[in-house]
């Protein structure tokens, strides 16, 4: 794999915690790379399966669920 | 809305009284303006004059221009005039953050104000002061590098904390491995400090920082806890004291006598006795002092202030009785100002203080407060999205990193998207104007706001929306600050294609946006309260006071519940004659119906509109009500050993109570008296502390010396658990020689009869023999157990521990709400606890359950789960919500019966569960429905985008 | 007659208590300001602070120590007899306050229909919403910049471990 891969990965960020989190990440200026795209949802239990399977068949490289 | 929030102030004079008084507040100058400051941070980035952060502890330096932490309300900046070089120094110098600030917030000409309010009532709940251990020379602080206070270390141990969370021996950076805490540092002490009392909070604040710590060193290092007597008196606690011992945290019953630098002046040595008399020396890589909690620095001030009374140690002086009560009418304690206390405690204590206000001031209710209104809503329905899209440069925040005008030119390409430009400060008041103007002229109906956190602003945006009549619901936001901006500051390019790709998300998904409502139930300004002791009583004196008619449902046939068996609190107030006097105000209050012999049979709706059956005295009646307070009570248990119940000489403390208030001289002739702790509590089948048994047991043994100074007094403990100013109670009963020996659970103190004498037995540790005490009463400190509330619990669908008190929503901060929504817990039911605890605990309910009660109607967020077409009632669901807000119903369906779901809007809160649990997209929630997060998903995959239209 | 631009009060009897300002010293005898500040910091001038850049000081102190300076005593009695009189004690001990500011109107007699929480921590956070949806007013005052208090600076709580924030 290529050094500079840069993977395309989708977040489901839970309101009340992880993206509180993301929130509190940028407040204190801590630096990480950018390749997450965040999806807020209202807990990490509402995510549907499928939709974290149909990300990966299409294209997405990683799915990350946060809560 | 109806919160007047001033920072940088204080009160300087309290004149008038109580329903009328004037408080003079000195507001100081913040140098900032707060409407123009968007805590972009650039003050602080630019001030060159770092100073020691009080939020970290001092264990870390902020500016001078600064924010109190990153979460702080209201976010915005401060400048410190006491550190500022321009403030101290003049003109001519520095000004970094005028310079560079890029709203131009900066306001040196700021001046000090000195304003005046009209209120009703007071609550003073200034918090307390953590102790500081600079003052005992032995502890090392200060002159030991690797010696740090419980708070410094609670700092280390923070995310947000100055080595972020990475633990480092101060000496030398390297990760500590062994670390040591020792209790009691600034309490229980009266030779070094004045601080007779116990902090109540250390012992379980240093086993939680033991615990974490494992978490944070690589292996798991080693923790040591020294201690004198391990306080776990709260719910719960004793649990965690049995799970800390399990993982392994060593908890040493001593105190070091000797703190030194360790070897090369890294770590720390120190020495001290085991119990057995053994002299130890080891060496730590960081000791931490447990410190305490000690009265606000301003007590005394702010009791010059306002009038109010304080006690020795200079809390705020209440009554028994009444615990947010101070010495002066109108003025009430919160939190932990009436004394070192734990989170629960004062939170409930605060909300206590806050209903007796309510309950005081209740014919002014309503008058000041201002409720916002807004226009009728626009029909939307047939219309295409026609979105908006705002990108907002944040000053520089954004702009610096992500190309704000590329981003609004690719916000013009994306589909349905009609409008695109760019603000300066989205948020800023000009800009909130323009788009509603924008709104207006270019008939949008959907908006995207590419700026910050939707958990900050997008409440501001909703409201701007619907000051022009459109759903809140329609503005989806980018977070392209917190989320981008920020953190990719060193890679602006591919923060502008993730910028990009956010705004083409939001866009998705605000194609896929549609109205929606905020369901509104009328609420009903009735309470029922469930026990009729004292809690419950105080709970229903507090509603019936603020207004509100309450039932009461006691299900024996007298009111008065434990509190009828009791002789007096730990201060020595006789309980009797306030009891008789608040069973007289509750059956002679006009708003409160008292029903015994009664009992709940069941219970329908949710918060604002609940219905039961209440039976009493053999009739059923039918009531609804608004909210309901649970104060179901426990119960003594009955002891099965120590020859309780053969032997007329031994008693349980209610029936020791009943002793000393019925015939105290036969109590009084007794030659010696022994207490034993703990029976049945703390033990494999009842794992918990029943709390008040250790004060119980020293009041008693106090009042018994008190009658014949010649009795032998014997208290026989595990740990002496006599926590906050009850600490005083265990000194003074020391002084009065009474004696106190420990026992372990391994080796129990064993009763005989032997011929007429009653013989106790125990080792004891101080001396390593085993006596025997010829006793003529022996008092048992029998655990306190919950009522049955198995029924409640199925009629509410509540929940309780797996000891059977009832389950609070959450420990710390929401100690008397339940779960559900209008339901709420008080007194010994939810845990044991003093009848002075319990009260405050009630009223702290009552005042609760009184902001539910003063709404018209309850508003619940639109963010609720739905039934579809495509539910078929396979009712996976059901097991899946955590709030059982789903049930099962028939309904026809072409002619047959067919099975499907419903939700309970008032029990939803939206979480969604449910729908990932459903094979069949039958339950969706409201504004996450899966097509709206395929929509992102899509989006973000940047795959072609179907165009949909509500 | 009073002279110059100095309203004369009446004197009074014996030594009273006056006020001086550094600066207007400075220039009515001809000295520099900081001199007449040095003179203050060192003692040799007892007189002490009070608000507004004003300084309390006996009368004839203040005479007897211009004469030892070399100030003509008249010029001296002048200057003195010029300065202000300390009102009373209130004025001298507390800094001078900035002008009221009232933002509501007062109605004696009458129940008050909000409440003033004193403190920004979980504990008044809490009393302030509960009232505030109990239909009060709150008025909410935090001596510092922003509200949380104690438990904001916790990590974490137990039993649950839960994060603090």
């Amino acid at each position: 794999m290529a050094r500079d891969f840069e993977p395309k990965i989708i977040g489901f960020l839970c309101n009340w915690c992880a993206y509180a989190g993301g929130d509190l990440a940028g407040v204190m200026r801590i630096q990480y790379p950018p390749g997450m795209r965040a999806i807020r949802v209202m807990c990490s239990g509402m995510v549907p399966p499928d939709l974290v399977l149909e990300a990966l068949v299409k294209g997405a490289d990683g799915v990350i669920v946060m809560g | 809305m109806n919160i007047n929030l001033l920072t940088l102030s204080e009160i300087t004079g309290v004149a008038g009284e109580a329903g009328d008084f004037t408080v003079t507040v000195r507001k100081k100058p913040r140098y900032i303006d707060m409407d123009k400051c968007i805590a972009c941070g650039i003050c602080a980035e630019k001030c060159p004059k770092l100073v020691s952060d009080e939020y970290n502890a001092g264990t870390a330096r902020r500016k001078s221009a600064y924010i109190q932490y990153g979460q702080t309300v209201p976010l915005k900046y401060a400048i410190d005039p006491d550190t500022c070089i321009f403030i101290q120094k003049g003109k001519g110098k520095c000004l970094a953050c005028e310079k560079f600030c890029p709203t131009g917030a900066i306001n040196f000409q700021d001046k000090e104000e000195l304003l005046e309010f009209n209120v009703g009532a007071v609550i003073l709940s200034p918090g307390h002061k953590s102790f500081d251990p600079s003052g005992i020379d032995f502890y090392g602080y200060k002159t030991i590098p690797d010696v740090l206070t419980g708070l410094e270390y609670e700092r280390m141990l923070s995310p947000s904390g100055p080595v972020r969370g990475h633990l480092e021996k101060p000496s030398s950076g390297k990760t500590p491995e062994n670390i040591a805490w020792i209790q009691c540092v600034g309490s229980r002490n009266t030779n070094q400090c004045d601080n007779g009392y116990c902090s109540s909070v250390c012992c379980m604040y240093a086993m939680k920082q033991a615990l974490v710590t494992e978490t944070h060193i690589p292996g798991g290092g080693r923790q040591t806890i020294f201690f004198m007597d391990m306080r776990c008196h709260g719910k719960e606690f004793e649990l965690y004291y049995n799970y800390a011992t399990e993982r392994g945290i060593r908890f040493i019953r001593a105190r070091p006598h000797t703190i030194e630098p360790g070897p090369g002046g890294s770590g720390v040595a120190m020495e001290y006795f085991t119990e057995d008399g053994r002299k130890v020396r080891e060496e730590f890589d960081l000791t931490v002092l447990s410190t305490g909690l000690e009265a606000p620095r301003d007590a005394i001030d702010l009791a010059e202030k306002t009038g109010i009374r304080l006690s020795p140690y200079r809390f705020a002086e209440t009554g028994g009785f009444e615990p947010v009560f101070s010495s002066k009418e109108g003025i009430y304690i919160g939190g932990s100002f009436a004394g070192p206390m734990n989170i629960p405690t004062a939170v409930a204590n605060a909300s206590a203080a806050a209903g007796q206000a309510a309950r005081a001031l209740v014919s002014a209710r309503n008058t000041l407060t201002k409720q916002k209104t807004y226009p009728p809503e626009f029909n939307l329905t047939g219309q295409k999205p026609k979105i908006g899209v705002f990108v907002c440069s944040c000053g520089v925040n954004i702009a610096a990193t992500v190309d704000v005008n590329a981003l609004v030119d690719y916000a013009k390409t994306l589909p349905g998207v009609a409008y695109a430009e760019n603000n300066l400060f989205s948020c800023s008041t000009d800009a909130q104007k323009q788009l509603a103007d924008v709104i207006r002229k270019q008939n949008l109906n959907r908006v995207v706001i590419a700026a910050c956190s939707p958990r900050t602003h997008e409440p501001l945006f909703q409201d701007t929306l619907m000051e022009q009549g459109i759903n809140g619901y329609l503005v989806e936001m980018a977070n392209i600050r917190n989320h981008n901006a920020w953190v990719h500051q060193k890679n602006p390019e591919q923060a502008t294609q993730k910028a990009k790709d956010q705004v083409r998300m939001a866009v998705a998904k605000a194609q896929t946006l549609y109205p929606l409502e905020r369901m509104e139930v009328p609420v009903v300004g009735r309470s029922l309260v469930i026990g009729g002791g004292v809690a419950g009583m105080s709970a229903a004196l507090g509603l019936a006071d603020q207004g509100y008619d309450t039932v009461l449902v006691e299900h024996s046939g007298e009111l008065g519940g434990n509190a009828k068996n009791l002789h007096t609190t730990a201060r020595g107030e006789p309980i009797r004659p306030m009891l008789d006097k608040m069973i007289r105000d509750v059956q002679n209050h006009p708003k409160i119906d008292a029903l015994t012999n009664a009992r709940v049979l069941n219970a329908t709706g949710s918060v604002g509109h609940f219905e039961s059956d209440i039976e009493a005295g053999g009739e059923t009646r039918r009531i609804s009500y608004g909210a309901a307070v649970l104060a179901t009570g426990a119960s003594e248990s009955v002891p099965d050993e120590y020859r309780y119940g053969t032997d007329d000489r031994v008693y349980t403390h209610l029936g020791f109570d009943r002793l000393m208030t019925e015939t105290p001289e036969k109590a009084a002739a007794a030659g010696s008296a022994v207490f034993i702790q703990c029976v049945g509590s703390r033990d494999e089948k009842r794992p918990w502390c029943s709390r008040l048994c250790c004060t119980h047991s020293v009041k008693a043994a106090l009042d018994l010396k008190e009658k014949n100074p010649e009795m032998d007094v014997f208290i026989l403990y595990r740990d002496m658990r006599t926590y906050g100013l009850n600490e005083d109670l265990y000194t003074r009963a020391r002084n009065a020689g009474v004696l106190f020996i420990r026992y372990d659970l391994e080796n129990k103190p064993q009763v005989a009869a032997e011929g007429d004498d009653l013989i106790v037995r125990v080792f004891d540790p101080v001396s390593r023999k085993k006596i025997a005490i010829d006793t003529d009463l022996l008092i048992l400190a029998a655990a306190v157990v919950p009522n049955n509330v198995e029924e409640l619990v199925n009629i509410y669908r509540c929940a309780t521990n797996q000891d059977g008190f009832l389950n609070e929503a959450h420990p710390k901060l929401r100690p008397v709400d339940m779960a559900a929504d209008g339901l709420f817990v008080a007194g010994i039911g939810a845990y044991p606890k003093p009848i002075g605890e319990s009260i405050s605990q009630a009223q702290a309910a009552a005042s609760r359950a009184g902001a539910i009660l003063a709404q018209p109607v309850m508003h619940l967020d639109a963010i609720k789960s739905h039934v579809t077409q495509y539910c078929d009632g396979c009712a996976i669901c059901l097991d899946a919500c955590p709030y059982d807000a789903i049930s099962i119903t028939t309904h026809a369906q072409n002619g047959r019966t067919a099975k499907r779901v419903e939700t309970d809007k008032a029990l939803c809160k939206g979480c969604g569960i449910c729908q990932a649990a459903c094979p069949k997209g039958g339950i969706l929630v409201h504004g996450f429905t899966i097509e709206q997060l395929q929509a992102q998903v899509h989006a973000a995959l940047d795959l072609p985008q179907a165009m949909t239209a509500s | 007659m009073p002279t110059g631009f100095h309203l004369r009060l009446p004197v009074t009897g014996g030594n009273p208590m006056i006020q001086i300002r550094i600066g207007r010293l400075a220039w009515q005898i001809g000295v520099h300001r900081n001199t007449v500040g040095n003179w203050i910091r060192t003692g040799a001038l007892a007189a002490r602070p009070i608000a507004g850049r004003r300084y309390a000081i006996e009368k004839n102190r203040l005479i007897r120590f211009l004469a030892s300076r070399g100030v003509d005593e008249a010029l001296a009695a002048e200057i003195a007899e010029n300065c202000e009189p300390l009102r009373h004690r209130k004025e001298e001990e507390q800094p001078k306050q900035p002008p009221m500011k009232t933002k509501e109107v007062s109605m004696s007699n009458k129940t008050i229909g909000s409440v003033m929480v004193v403190g920004g921590g979980i504990a008044s956070i809490q009393a302030s919403l509960d009232l505030a949806d109990s239909g009060y007013y709150v008025h909410l005052v935090e001596k510092n910049a922003g509200i949380g208090g104690r438990m904001a600076q916790l990590d974490k709580t137990f039993p649950t471990n839960d994060c603090a924030m």
